[in-house]
């Protein structure tokens, strides 16, 4: 198992946002994470992603505690990429410093030729990420997120402002991690995208 | 720039009258040049609001002329310049008033200008620790340039008033070092509060990348004091420096003490931008944290003498270590 989500709550501003949610996702498979509008699914993949601490439950990427101790944490977050819904990293950044950086943290190395193809990063490796559209600045942030690859790929609405060509391609990226053993979590409300990425739905809410 | 107007506009003519200040730029190119470089360095933030206008982009779909927005620009281009203006017009009448005309068209040129963009090559870090203080330092100079030169110039300005007071006390050595520290940090407060806020937006706005990446708080920390450690030493030393060249007789003591007292400056000055990164007061809360580390440079300096900059670096290293 690749990702095990256990009785997680999240509570912000006193107000329950997720409620005792499980979670299990093997090697091999993509879950879309689908519900309303402000039902949480953001919260709950922050929370996956080591961003937001939970208040109570457990999460495990690759057998590591996400909120555990400092090694534990460690190394979950290696075994993880996340691309958050408004895709936003400091805006002075070009691309190519945002892949150096997340490379760096991860101990990875740039960017293979076939995901710069993929995502077409050639054409943002200079550009800073506050002059990029928010499809462009997706397309870095997915570029960064996915330098490993990681073990787990936990995306927020990813197909949010890309165009068709790029849509298909994200699919495409999406198939293959899976594909290779990897695993995904998509939060995204688009259950067109979910079926082409052949996700198991799990509804929030 | 600051003395001047004040003194020239508001005071005057008792002691000096713009007049005098209008004449000595006029008379002399160095002094002339001086006065608008400042002035200019002074204004081109404001007028790069005013005259990009980034902001308010979206009213050109409006159905409205477009002059009244022109008009706007113009006008709160002339207007937040009034002290300047002042000075030139009461010092030197029509002439004053063409200098500052010329002078506005360069502002809003340098303003209008966009420099090419940066290029990253084949760009490498090693380690979340480079990676985070690269990212840090290239938001400090691409968010934060026109704070970085005004806090060289107020670093030289910090050094020169503290160069002055040595040598009129006529201060030994160890004496000078103590009081010139303790001006220096006085005096650059705002230099060092201005350039703050940039590094602290970019350790707020790259918290979920660190998190979701496997960088720890201890590290963000240890970039976030590092950035604000260069800033620190590196304004230190140049206004030490400059206070040397007034008052040499203050040699090693000077360099040290002022140094020394910036390092620890900087820790306690960390300190208050992690406490602050979640605030809605941010920018209040770090000028407010750079007030503070100044004053603990001087309470520290005036209560113990030299060994008060000891007492600074470790009151900042502790300061840090419990944030």
């Amino acid at each position: 198992m690749i990702c095990d989500v256990e009785a997680l709550v999240v509570r912000r501003g006193g107000r329950t946002i997720v409620d005792r949610f499980s979670l299990a996702v093997d090697a091999g498979e993509t879950v879309g994470v689908v519900g309303k509008n402000g039902c949480g699914k953001s919260t709950l993949v922050m929370a996956i992603a080591g961003v937001l601490a939970p208040t109570e439950g457990r999460i495990a990427i690759a057998g590591a505690n996400v909120w555990g101790g400092a090694r534990e944490r460690m190394r979950a977050r290696n075994a993880l990429g996340y691309v958050p819904e408004a895709a936003d990293p400091p805006g002075f950044l070009l691309g190519g410093e945002l892949w150096a950086m997340c490379a760096a943290a991860r101990g990875s190395e740039a960017p293979s030729p076939s995901l710069i193809e993929a995502l077409g990063l050639d054409e943002l490796r200079e550009l800073a990420l506050e002059r990029m559209s928010l499809g462009q600045r997706r397309r870095a942030c997915l570029g960064a997120a996915l330098l490993g690859p990681p073990k787990l790929l936990v995306l927020d609405e990813p197909d949010n402002g890309l165009d068709s060509k790029r849509a298909d391609a994200l699919v495409l990226l999406i198939r293959a991690h899976a594909a290779a053993g990897n695993a995904a979590i998509v939060a995204t409300h688009d259950r067109d995208l979910l079926e082409r990425v052949g996700a198991r739905s799990v509804a929030l809410g | 720039m600051g003395a001047g107007i004040v003194g020239g506009v508001i005071f005057g003519p008792n002691g000096m009258s713009p007049r005098d200040f209008a004449h000595l730029a006029l008379g002399s190119p160095v002094i002339g040049i001086g006065m608008v470089a400042t002035w200019m360095l002074l204004f081109v933030p404001v007028a790069r609001v005013i005259v990009r206008a980034d902001a308010a982009r979206y009213l050109r779909s409006l159905p409205s002329p477009r002059w009244p927005t022109v008009a706007l620009g113009v006008a709160a281009l002339v207007g937040f310049q009034w002290p300047w203006i002042a000075l030139w017009f009461l010092g030197a009448g029509a002439i004053g008033v063409a200098v500052v005309a010329l002078v506005t068209v360069l502002i809003a040129g340098v303003a209008w200008w966009r420099f090419a963009p940066p290029k990253t090559g084949a760009l490498r870090w090693r380690g979340p620790v480079a990676a985070l203080f690269g990212t840090y330092a290239r938001g400090l100079r691409r968010r934060a340039a026109d704070a970085l030169m005004r806090c060289a110039g107020l670093a030289v300005l910090a050094g020169l008033a503290a160069g002055l007071f040595c040598r009129n006390n006529q201060l030994g050595s160890r004496e000078a070092g103590v009081i010139a520290a303790a001006v220096i940090a006085v005096v650059l407060t705002p230099g060092w509060a201005g350039t703050l806020l940039p590094p602290l937006e970019t350790h707020r706005d790259s918290a979920w990348l660190a998190a979701s990446t496997g960088i720890s708080e201890q590290t963000r920390r240890v970039a976030l004091a590092s950035i604000v450690v260069a800033i620190y030493l590196v304004t230190a030393l140049v206004a030490a420096l400059a206070a040397l060249a007034i008052a040499p007789d203050g040699g090693a003591w000077i360099i040290a003490l002022t140094v020394a007292s910036a390092f620890g400056a900087a820790f306690v000055a960390t300190r208050a931008m992690i406490r602050s990164e979640h605030s809605d007061a941010m920018a209040m809360r770090v000028v407010i944290g750079a007030i503070a580390a100044s004053a603990v440079v001087v309470i520290a300096l005036g209560a113990l003498g030299a060994v008060g900059a000891v007492a600074v670096i470790a009151l900042g290293v502790l300061a840090v270590g419990t944030a």
